[in-house]
């Protein structure tokens, strides 16, 4: 079975509220996973539902071959899991923290932790309630890594941590992969997940609007084009395809379907073309159009061009 | 003066908004505390009456509140020579309202105040220009609202239901708003010094025990009170003697504390910083010790502070309450009390007595070592754990097995304190191993509540307060149960009721493997619906 984690249809609700609502997720074994989406889509209520921590309403889900509401014990023996939002025994040290979740788990590597610590520039003897919050973050993140098993559930992991540690961190996971782990990231950090995930499944309200791979994703996307040309373009904007245009001084703008990109491009060579420049689409672009309906114009206007 | 009226107004900005919220926040709490003292005191101004029928007959077991055993529980029992009702209420319930009203003022501060600047939310209030002083100044002021409606419930009872004179009525309700006050202060004090609102509470709690227990050994040597009953903060509200001396001058001393407790508490919060305390963190050691990787060694290092805070007050409450057999022995008796304890010493019925009253302390205990598991809950750091290969079930019984321990170890100890306290007035040291038995014998009482809490927190989590309405009850019905004579039925839904009293009692085992049963469905219950509900779930 190729499959680390699979959740098909799954319905959440909170009494009124629907967390999960139809969420489709498949994580490969081996891979890191990108989950993103706005705030309150559920990906945090997802990774509890993972973890057999909350009990689904309906839909089929799997981790590693089991199921997370009845195997838990075993299931937990073979991954680790870095909550959303981190809170520690407050007067215990960071160190005793780390011993004491790693010993809970069993197979606890006094030699790793210390490696770790160091790594991410941990103080141990510090006392959680004194910690910063990225050096809070930092115990949970340790508590997980120190463990030697198959799966990692990573919550907005680096969340508070400053750019060093998170390149740190990037470069922990990456070592992670070449071990053969597989790990789920549920994170808002875009260029975190750009460099490091294989696959990004993104969620809105509950269901799951996009997975795939960051090229095919990009691939469904626009390409946003810059060209000045000898003649105004106006009349481009009546072509399919072709959104968002704005004109000035002879510099024209806009986002071209991938679909259409061709026809597009044979038509302006009528124009005169002075030079051109297209982008492919950021993953911030393609996160923002399925984030966006409530963001306001003028955000739209900023980061995706539209008008 | 106008730069000092400014930085005033400015460690006071956005006043209006955090009271606001904090009204908001606590409409529920507050109105429930408001309608339980107006309940309360409907409660003893009609079922008293109710009960004993006449002044008369009243009068035939008034003398009964007078003796110094019952002088421990109920204070200075002014006015029982010849009591009318409404000095037979006041005078012998009073304290009762003192304590609620203490402990109302106690939770709502620290609530207010260390509760809610543990959470990241007073922070974020603070940031959005909220004055230094907003937050302590709100939550007083909440205090303050709580403690006067509470009290004029109170009074409107007294007045309309009970047509009870006015002056004594004020004088009542004035106590216990000046008593609710000064513990408010005491509140604002140790809110400074935990950094965490449980030590923060415990340690008001403290102050509230010591109080108790020193109005107690006061109030044991003399109708009336002693000189040390005047050390007691809870003891001067009771020498207003409402419906009896009536007299307003006592009511001084509570404000006096009141005023400079909250004066220290604006005082340390001025010189501290946002989310610290006075107690200075010190690095800890790197390592865990491996016991404490073990769900049993885990549970009982989360307990241990809750554990020591309280055996320790217990252990000096029971060697205190031991040693008051002194005055007890030589106090004046009436004859109607020789009469009831003919059967057994006075001694004996008195150790019997607070044998079972120490079993309602630690039964608290056992109430707040759940309440301690729910805030693991709330706070998702349970989640940490139930994310290790550690099962729900497996989590929960070691929990509440090391609290089942605890509290038979607690027992026996805190008898054997009452024992030592006694026998170093009585030169009787038999009394030691006999009293550890006696407060043993009430592990199962014990287990029962805190199987109650339990299958509350398997179950509907969120009403694990509920447990103390059943620690409530039985303490009510275990100190005034039989005097008030009521029906068995009703003083059977203690479990505490069903135990043999020892040592004046024999040990009675079938009762014993009964509520043991019963404690053992509880649990059974709650883990059976832990491993069904979600975890953080809300
Ligand atoms: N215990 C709960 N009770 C009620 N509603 C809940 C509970 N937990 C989550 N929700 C709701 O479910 C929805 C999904 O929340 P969730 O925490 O999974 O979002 P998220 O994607 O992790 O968001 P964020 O990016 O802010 O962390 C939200 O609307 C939230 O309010
Ligand atoms: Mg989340």
């Amino acid at each position: 079975m190729a499959d680390a984690i699979v959740m098909q249809n799954v319905v959440k609700r909170f009494g009124k509220t629907t967390a999960l609502d139809g969420t489709d997720l498949n994580v490969l074994i081996g891979e890191v996973h990108g989950f993103l989406g706005p705030n309150g889509a559920g990906k945090s209520t997802a990774i509890r539902v993972l973890l057999g921590l909350l009990r689904h309403d309906s839909g089929e889900v799997r981790v590693l071959d089991g199921d997370p509401w009845n195997d838990t014990v075993t299931l937990h023996r073979r991954l680790a899991y870095v909550p959303g939002d981190v809170q520690l025994w407050p007067n215990l040290t960071g160190g005793e923290i780390i011993d004491v979740l790693g010993r809970l788990r069993g197979g606890f590597d006094a030699a790793r932790k210390s490696e770790l610590c160091e790594r991410f520039a941990l103080d141990p003897h510090k006392k959680s309630r004194t910690y910063s919050k990225g050096n809070r973050q930092k115990v949970a993140l340790i508590s997980a890594l120190v463990s030697n098993v198959e799966l990692f559930l990573f919550d907005e992991p680096t969340s508070g941590l400053d750019p060093l540690m998170e390149a740190e961190f990037q470069e922990v996971v990456r070592e992670l992969t070449a071990k053969g782990r597989t790990v789920l990231l549920s994170s808002h950090i875009l260029a975190q997940v750009e460099s490091l995930a294989d696959r990004i499944s993104i969620i809105r309200d509950g269901k799951t609007v996009e997975a795939g791979s960051l090229d095919d994703l990009r691939h469904m996307s626009r390409t946003s084009i810059t060209v000045p040309t000898e003649q105004p373009l106006d009349r481009l904007a009546t072509l399919p395809g072709v959104h968002g245009l704005t004109s000035h001084n002879g510099h024209s703008q806009f986002d071209v379907d991938r679909i259409s990109l061709d026809s597009v491009i044979r038509e302006l060579s009528t124009f005169g073309v002075l030079s051109l420049e297209a982008k492919p689409p950021t993953l911030e672009q393609l996160l923002l159009r399925h984030y966006s309906d409530q963001i306001s114009a003028e955000t739209r206007q900023v980061v995706l061009g539209d008008s | 003066m106008t730069t000092r009226a400014q930085t005033r107004d400015h460690k006071l900005i956005g006043l209006a908004t955090v009271v606001r919220l904090a009204l908001r926040r606590d409409r529920l709490s507050l109105t429930s505390w408001v309608i339980g003292f107006g309940l309360f005191t409907l409660y003893v101004v009609v079922a008293i009456p109710a009960a004993y029928g006449d002044e008369a007959d009243m009068r035939a077991t008034a003398d009964l509140f007078a003796v110094p055993m019952s002088r421990v529980l109920i204070g200075p029992a002014y006015g029982f020579e010849n009591p009318s009702f409404e000095q037979f209420v006041t005078n012998g319930y009073g304290l009762y309202f003192l304590l609620l009203a203490a402990l109302m003022s106690i939770l709502t501060m620290i609530r207010h105040t260390r509760a809610e600047e543990q959470t990241e939310r007073a922070e974020l209030l603070r940031s959005n220009a909220v004055g230094r002083h907003a937050t302590l100044t709100a939550a007083l002021i909440m205090t303050g609202v709580a403690n006067v409606l509470s009290t004029a419930a109170v009074v409107a009872v007294l007045l309309f239901v009970g047509e009870y004179s006015i002056e004594g009525s004020l004088l009542f309700g004035a106590g216990i708003a000046a008593t609710g006050l000064s513990f408010a202060g005491i509140a604002a004090v140790t809110a400074q010094l935990s950094e965490f609102s449980r030590g923060a509470s415990g340690l008001a709690g403290i102050v509230l025990g010591a109080a108790f227990v020193i109005r107690a050994g006061g109030d044991l040597a003399a109708v009336g009170g002693s000189t040390l009953s005047w050390f007691s903060p809870l003891a001067w509200a009771q020498q207003t003697a409402p419906f009896v001396l009536n007299r307003w001058w006592p009511l001084a001393l509570p404000l006096i504390l009141a005023m400079v407790t909250c004066a220290m508490g604006f005082a340390l919060s001025a010189v501290r910083d946002f989310g610290a305390s006075h107690f200075q963190a010190r690095l800890g050691p790197g390592h865990a010790p491996s016991r404490w990787g073990h769900p049993w060694g885990w549970a009982w290092r989360q307990q241990r502070s809750l554990t020591i805070a309280w055996a320790g007050s217990l252990i000096v409450g029971s060697l205190a309450f031991g040693g008051f057999t002194q005055a007890l022995l030589e106090a004046e008796l009436p004859e109607v009390f020789r009469q009831l304890f003919t059967s057994v010493d006075l001694l004996t019925g008195y150790l019997a007595y607070m044998v079972t009253f120490m079993a309602f302390f630690v039964s608290s205990f056992a109430v707040m070592a759940v309440q301690g598991l729910r805030s693991e809950e709330s706070t998702t750091r349970l989640e940490a754990i139930l994310a290790l290969p550690v099962s729900r079930s497996r989590w929960f019984l070691a929990q509440l097995g090391v609290t089942t321990l605890v509290t038979a170890v607690m027992l026996l100890v805190i008898g054997w304190s009452i024992g030592v306290g006694a026998a170093l007035v009585t030169r009787d040291w038999s009394l030691v191993l006999d009293l550890g038995w006696a407060q043993l014998s009430y592990l199962p009482a014990v287990g029962v509540v805190l199987a109650v809490a339990a299958l509350l927190f398997g179950t509907l989590p969120r009403l694990v307060p509920a447990t103390w309405a059943l620690v409530a009850l039985s303490v009510f019905l275990g100190s005034f149960g039989t005097l008030l004579d009521l029906p068995q039925f009703v003083l059977n839904l203690s479990p505490f009721t069903h135990l043999a009293e020892m040592p004046i009692e024999k040990f009675n085992a079938w009762a014993a493997m009964v509520l043991s049963g019963i404690s053992l469905a509880g649990v059974g219950i709650g883990v059976l619906g832990l491993r069904r509900r979600d975890v953080s779930g809300g």
